[in-house]
């Protein structure tokens, strides 16, 4: 039975799927390699809707290969979301106070506003002429924008499971 | 009818079962699910399975060999080492005594049943 293009994107739209899944898993590369190489071999006999539904949900699969382990291990993909949530926030925050200065300002009759944080100063000017925010940068602003982005990311990822024993101790330890 | 088996029982023999498969003839990994239907669990899927395979593998307790197959790609054919076997011995060992064990046990609890 030969792969048909329908096959191929069947295979390949599970396969996405379970990488996502697998990022947090060591080397995952090589068995999503195996596995695709598994999954068409395997769909020779049985076609590939079958050798897909086989291997059931493609999050459930990476659950069993992560519990294989036999540790729990970071999880960097949910840490980086929450970093980016965090740093996605703290910039809304950052546009709408903005926002809402400018238009404060436009309604007092307008002009220019000066204000400090973290050493840099950032001017607001809402006249006939000019509407704009403009910003200097400080090492002390950059240093906040990491903090805010760096803590969620290690508290989401659980970093502290990068420090626990590696797969085989774990089980030697156990037996 | 059978009842419906626990997940958490056949994980912790699946690998032992799947090591005394592949001592019995090296096989792929389908045809290893297909064997273990056979046997009587014919609720595993490939899915459970394939995540064994790797585990086993990478503890080094089965070796692989990839052979050409005329109806498709090439198949990776699994078979237990050295380490594999004697983990085999070890483990159906103790599976052995537990199983008397809880045979013993529930024999006990049985006869006791009030009628």
């Amino acid at each position: 039975m030969s792969t048909t293009v329908r096959d191929t994107l069947v295979r390949e739209r599970y396969l996405l799927r379970f990488s996502w899944a697998m990022q947090d898993y060591p080397r995952y590369k090589p068995v999503v390699r195996e596995l695709r190489t598994e999954l068409t071999a395997t769909a020779s006999e049985v076609g590939m809707r079958q050798a897909v539904a086989d291997l059931g949900h493609p999050r459930v699969l990476a659950d069993a290969y992560l519990s294989e382990l036999g540790r729990p291990v970071p999880r960097w993909t949910t840490g980086a979301v929450w970093g980016a949530l965090a740093v996605g926030a703290v910039a809304y925050l950052a546009i709408a106070y903005g926002i809402g200065t400018l238009d404060t300002i436009g309604q007092m009759g307008g002009g220019t506003l000066e204000r400090v944080f973290l050493g840099a100063t950032t001017v607001f000017t809402n006249d006939d002429d000019a509407l704009s925010v403009s910003s200097s940068l400080t090492w002390q602003v950059l240093a906040f924008y990491a903090c805010v982005f760096t803590v969620p990311f290690l508290l989401g990822a659980r970093v502290w499971r990068a420090w626990s024993g590696t797969p085989t101790a774990a089980r030697a330890a156990h037996a | 009818m059978d009842a419906p088996r626990d997940p958490q029982l056949l994980k912790g023999v699946l690998p032992m079962l799947v090591l005394a498969l592949l001592t019995e003839r090296e096989s792929y990994g389908y045809e290893l699910v297909t064997r273990l239907h056979e046997g009587g669990l014919d609720d595993l899927s490939a899915g459970t399975l394939y995540p064994v395979l790797n585990r086993l593998e990478r503890d080094g307790q089965i070796s692989s060999r990839l052979v050409a197959s005329s109806a498709g790609p090439a198949r990776k054919y699994y078979l237990p080492t050295e380490t594999g076997a004697e983990q085999l011995r070890r483990t159906a060992r103790a599976w052995q005594q537990l199983a008397a064990t809880a045979e013993r046990m529930l024999a006990r609890a049985t006869t006791k049943e009030p009628s």
